[in-house]
């Protein structure tokens, strides 16, 4: 029996001390490895594609020669740890430093869910990366104040910002730190419908034109307005027996389609959509709740809790229910307001979606909006080289093309939208996304608030309680959301 | 509740022998089974069962999911076997069939063309070319056809997707090496502290303790840096290093294990001129088997789940990473396909349940210690 | 020069040689742990610990400096830390005596002689335990979900026509916290199988023929001899749910809900430290837990002198 233990002991421990010498090795691929990397990254881009080609070919890093000022480029607080998107940004990183010896640039990608934590390690041990991104304003708000101002370099480098409108390079201009962002990708928002359940419901489509009218089914030219979306959305609201919430009988329980989506994701958004705010008020420390924002708030709880048009909390959350984040990739939803990123999955919705401007209130239509850059970390020790990068990601059109941005700037914005319809077998009016961007909510709902991370924190709380908690009394909620804003305000902190 | 002292047990055991002879009536054949046995045998055995369905039935609903469709998942009403909607091709369209109850009482399986509300047009596969036909009411109301349909092309599309071998492999290794260092290191430090009395135990072993009372996410960014500080970022020696100078949860649990064991033999072994090292080997750890595998188990299964070490330390490069981090990329991204998630994570567990398969048969076999059999 | 016959020298060494040289190889046997502590342990616990005195915090706006006992103050006054252990010891209070007794009862239960079949058990008992954490809270999150979910379909087709919500009733989210934890006890039976393993069968035959039945034979015999990994579970036990937080944080997504039910003291402590990023306090709040853990372990370890038998105690 001792024997044996001994025998089988030793066994292990060779084994152990062989896989122990197989991994170390692949963690350290050696300089001559750069040659085949580079080959291999080539051979892999021919192979368009097929991530089950592409992870063992690429390898993560050729580690570059010494003396090589080396720039890490983080991945993912919004978008790109898809395998298939992993792919393609180390190819973009390899290209980079094929053309630029001297620098060597390492891509990192961390799944989404991780990215915050391990970045706050990071930084936190004084061990940040250079360029952050793509990343997103509020992705970026976690991290507040340790941006850095890129204006010193823009100028330094004479980088043109002229190619895009003033309204988007403001919107990184954010009070007291400087430019610490360049526009590149925008994502302005309309609304998606499903075109089969309205005529299936006998009502017209929704409108292409922004803040126009909307013919009722009797003939009569409204408004197309929240109101008037909420009648259409009762009627487009249906039961498993094919009763409509309009209905006597209709059966709440057992709804099969549904009529209305806002964009749930935080309260500053649904509210957004309605008009745009913010909740600092001009003197840069007062909680204020915006009016509009206030209406949005009745609106969406009514939609779940009274008219039925919205899928409740729980619903949403389901995984079985609503896989893809969206209800309306379920596809038995009529109606959504979202941001053109949400194409990543429209797909599930099925073949006969289409966009159409998004409703108006009291007369005025806000279209919410989303963007995506790259960003320098203030504690960069070679801002210079970032710089160089950052120009270079932000001009190569294959990673906006994976990221599914359209251009900030303004004369490539057509032939993007152009390039997106090819993946669609009906013809969408991609126009009303593009007329989406003049309607942009500014200030930007994602706007920095103090105590930006515990605000956020405190209104999905009340936003998740809203949505499974019917009968409550909204005014007073909101009254209990401002005054613990307020007081986590002036307490201070992030 | 009755002290059981030492010396009753040194009553109750003979005093083992040492090296050879066997104790009488302890070895040999069971008395017969009494019809009482056969009775509580059945109850016994039924309540387990019971006990074990409610407990395994959500991974029931796991192992089905992970053939069925994302669309059938998707959707209300479906049948909870695997199935997909059996269709009818109909000008490049593919209609779902219903059983529509026709006014002339007989009922047929058509192809749902053109919903409406109150009416819809339907088409009949037998007869493609007539003219659709038109039916008043709610088509919701109608039952659809379902075809038994297991999609098993959801594991192969996993394995493609999540570049598998490779990161099994590392996952492997990873949980082999760090396994074999704790059991090494474990064992060490837990039969120091249970079998040797030092000056500074109890302190020592409180302080041990106290290691695991804060929480990672706390020491996570100074242990990092030491990391960081000494280039072992991006590689394997973070999870692994750490792992050889023992931890304290299986210290704790070993040296409970320890002082079980009578000391009795330990005398014996000393008294025949072992030195601790032997005695440690030929006397504690075959009495110690069980716990010594326990820890393997748990070992084991630790590292193969682990996602935030990984996540810290081996981000940076794909080719080292695990299974775990691989899963938690491939949910983040493919969340759009319920049936893939079960798929990856039913191919996930395969590993860690062979390997407990493999060790379980060690807790059928008794504990012999050349002399008493347990 | 000592006269023979006269007394022995008051100053005898306190160790003899032999249990010197039994004490230097404790040391060694130890020697593992020790350098492992002082490597990787030793710093980042101190180092937390001076957190606490200063402003430490991700985005350093201010200079970083001493602050003294602000952290503490803070602490005493933050209605939310003494809210949120509340919460945590409501959950202790329900979880932690299932977590200690349901593993020993399935253990129990696998050990018989009477059960067939009980290497299949086993491994079917144990498999969930396998099972990837936050997959393992998506599949319960699936059952316990209040219409869709099997284990209310299952009450109401046993008679009882409103189940609880599981998870949105802030009363009975926490039996629906435990359910959710059942699966993790695989572990657990391991343990107790382990330890079973290793009662000499001679006892339970001497108490057979003493007329013993099976629950003097468990209350008499299987439970003091299994006493040192029961007293290893329950600290254990203790210590983990102080620290519970990451299935709140995955199911919830640390919004508390329903109703600041599911606050609990960690995860608070994980929102100060990386959704707020504030250090120093995160630091105070962990060496809060690390006091009361400590505590609560001492006084574990006090009782155990009364209850916890071990037949190997070194000499």
């Amino acid at each position: 029996m001792e024997r044996t233990i001994g025998r089988l002991g030793v066994l292990i421990a060779a084994a152990g001390l062989i896989f122990a010498a197989c991994g170390s090795s692949t963690g350290s691929p050696a300089a001559s490895a750069e040659p085949s990397a580079a080959a291999s990254s080539e051979a892999s881009a021919a192979a368009s594609g097929e991530a089950s080609a592409a992870p063992s070919a690429i390898t993560a890093g050729s580690t570059g020669q010494p003396g090589d000022v080396n720039i890490v480029w983080f991945c993912c607080l919004g978008t790109g740890d898809a395998p298939e998107q992993v792919t393609v940004e180390e190819q973009v990183a390899e290209a980079f430093n094929q053309a630029n010896p001297g620098i060597h640039l390492s891509f990192q990608a961390y799944p989404y869910t991780g990215a915050r934590d391990a970045l706050s390690v990071q930084i936190g041990s004084g061990n940040g990366p250079d360029i952050v991104g793509p990343i997103g304003i509020g992705g970026a708000n976690a991290f507040h104040g340790q941006w850095l101002d890129l204006q010193p370099l823009i100028d330094k480098n004479s980088f043109d910002m002229s190619q895009f409108p003033t309204s988007t390079v403001s919107l990184y201009n954010v009070g007291g730190e400087g430019q610490v962002g360049i526009p590149y990708a925008v994502y302005p928002s309309v609304l998606f419908y499903k075109a089969s359940l309205f005529k299936e419901a006998g009502l017209a489509e929704p409108p292409h034109q922004w803040n126009s009218t909307y013919t009722m089914p009797d003939g009569t030219k409204v408004p197309w307005d929240y109101d008037t979306v909420r009648k259409i959305a009762l009627l487009l609201t249906v039961d498993k027996n094919g009763k409509d919430a309009t209905e006597a009988g209709f059966d709440p329980e057992n709804i099969v389609q549904w009529g209305f989506e806002p964009q749930r994701d935080d309260l500053r958004q649904t509210g957004a959509y309605w008009k745009a705010g913010s909740f600092v008020a001009s003197d840069g420390k007062t909680v204020q709740m915006p009016d509009a924002w206030v209406a949005a708030w009745h609106y969406f709880y009514d939609g779940i809790w009274k008219d039925r048009i919205m899928v409740t909390g729980p619903q949403f959350l389901n995984t079985d229910f609503n896989p893809n984040g969206y209800p309306f990739f379920t596809g038995k939803v009529a109606m959504s307001e979202n941001y053109l990123w949400s194409l990543y999955g429209i797909s599930d919705a099925g073949d006969d979606w289409n966009m159409a401007a998004t409703p108006s209130y009291q007369g005025q239509t806000t279209a919410a909006f989303n963007a995506d850059t790259f960003r320098i970390l203030k504690g960069s020790k070679h801002p210079d080289e970032a710089f160089k990068v950052l120009t270079y990601l932000l001009a190569n059109q294959d990673l906006l093309k994976l990221y599914g941005g359209m251009p900030a700037v303004e004369s490539k914005q057509d032939a993007f939208l152009q390039g997106l319809q090819a993946d669609y077998t009906q013809t969408i009016d991609w126009n009303v996304a593009k007329q989406g961007i003049q309607f942009a909510d500014v200030p930007n709902f994602e706007s920095y608030t103090p105590a930006y991370n515990q605000t956020l924190n405190l209104i999905n709380t009340f936003g998740t309680k809203w949505q499974a908690t019917p009968g409550l009394d909204l005014d007073k909620e909101i009254a209990d959301m401002k005054t613990q804003m307020q007081a986590i305000w002036d307490q201070g902190g992030n | 509740m009755a002290h059981v002292t030492a010396a009753d047990l040194e009553d109750l055991t003979a005093r083992p022998r040492l090296f050879g002879r066997r104790r009488a009536g302890t070895t040999g054949s069971r008395p017969p089974r009494e019809r009482g046995d056969r009775t509580r045998s059945f109850v016994l055995t039924l309540l387990a069962v019971v006990g074990l369905a409610l407990f395994l039935s959500p991974m029931l609903r796991s192992v089905v999911y992970a053939v069925k469709s994302t669309d059938q998942i998707t959707q209300a009403g479906t049948p909870l076997w695997p199935a997909d909607p059996v269709t009818f091709a109909y000008q490049g369209k593919e209609l779902p069939l219903l059983v529509v109850p026709l006014p002339d009482g007989t009922i047929r399986q058509l192809a749902l063309f053109e919903p409406g509300r109150k009416s819809s047009m339907f088409v009949d596969p037998a007869a493609p070319d007539a003219a659709p036909i038109a039916w008043q009411g709610s088509w919701r109301t109608l039952d659809q056809i379902w075809q038994f349909a297991p999609h098993w092309e959801n594991f192969a599309k996993v394995w493609d997707l999540i570049d598998y071998p490779r990161l099994l492999f590392n996952t492997l290794a990873i949980a082999v090496i760090s396994t074999i260092g704790t059991l090494l290191s474990c064992t060490l430090v837990a039969y120091g502290f249970a079998r040797f009395k030092f000056p500074g135990r109890n302190l020592l072993f409180t302080l041990l303790i106290a290691t695991i009372f804060l929480p990672t996410a706390v020491t996570i960014i100074p242990t990092y840096t030491i990391f960081q500080k000494l280039g072992w970022v991006g590689t394997w020696l973070p999870l692994l290093i750490p792992t050889f100078f023992a931890n304290a949860y299986d210290v704790f649990l070993m040296r409970q294990y320890f002082m079980t064991i009578p000391t009795e033999m330990d005398e014996a072994a000393a008294i025949d001129g072992a030195g601790p090292f032997r005695t440690l080997i030929s006397v504690i750890l075959p009495q110690a088997w069980p716990v010594v595998i326990a820890v393997a188990i748990f070992h084991l299964v630790y590292a193969w789940n682990d996602f935030f070490g990984p996540l810290i330390y081996l981000s940076s490069d794909p080719d080292i990473q695990t299974i775990a981090l691989g899963l938690q990329r491939f949910n983040g991204v493919h969340y759009r396909d319920p049936g893939l998630i079960q798929a990856g994570t039913l191919m996930t567990l395969i590993i860690p349940v062979i390997a407990f398969l493999f060790t379980q048969r060690f807790f059928t076999r008794g504990i012999v210690i050349t002399g008493v059999e347990k | 020069m000592i006269a023979p016959g006269a007394a022995r020298p008051r100053s005898r060494p306190r160790f003899s040689g032999l249990a010197w040289r039994r004490a230097r190889w404790g040391y060694v046997f130890i020697a593992p742990w020790v350098i492992g502590f002082l490597a990787f342990t030793a710093f980042p616990m101190i180092a937390t610990l001076a957190f606490t005195f200063s402003n430490i915090n991700l985005n350093q706006a201010e200079p970083l400096q001493f602050v003294g006992l602000r952290n503490y103050q803070t602490l005493a006054s933050d209605q939310r830390t003494w809210d949120s252990l509340a919460v945590t010891l409501k959950f202790a209070v329900l979880a932690l005596p299932v977590g200690v007794c349901l593993p020993f009862v399935v253990a129990l239960l696998l050990h018989s002689r009477h059960l067939r079949g009980s290497g299949a058990f086993r491994v079917l008992f144990f498999l969930p335990y396998v099972v990837p954490f936050v997959a393992g809270v998506f599949v319960w999150q699936g059952m316990l979900s209040a219409d869709t979910g099997w284990v209310n379909g299952l009450l109401k087709f046993l008679g009882i026509s409103h189940p609880p919500d599981w998870l949105q009733d802030p009363t009975w989210i926490y039996p629906g916290l435990v359910i959710m934890g059942l699966w993790g006890i695989g572990g657990g039976m391991i343990i107790y199988l382990a330890g079973l393993k290793g009662i000499p069968s001679d006892l339970y035959e001497a108490a057979k023929i003493d007329g013993a039945g099976a629950f003097a034979t468990l209350r008499h015999i299987t439970i003091p001899m299994m006493s040192p990994v029961i007293f290893f579970t329950i600290v254990l036990g203790v210590v983990d749910v102080l620290q519970y937080f990451l299935v709140p944080l995955v199911l919830k997504n640390g919004t508390g809900e329903p109703g600041g039910s599911t606050n609990f003291f960690n995860l608070y402590l994980y929102q100060n430290f990386f959704t707020f990023q504030n250090m120093s306090y995160g630091a105070t709040l962990a060496w809060l837990l690390f006091a009361i853990s400590l505590v609560l372990t001492l006084l574990l370890f006090r009782s155990a002198r009364h209850w916890v038998y071990y037949a190997g105690e070194a000499r």
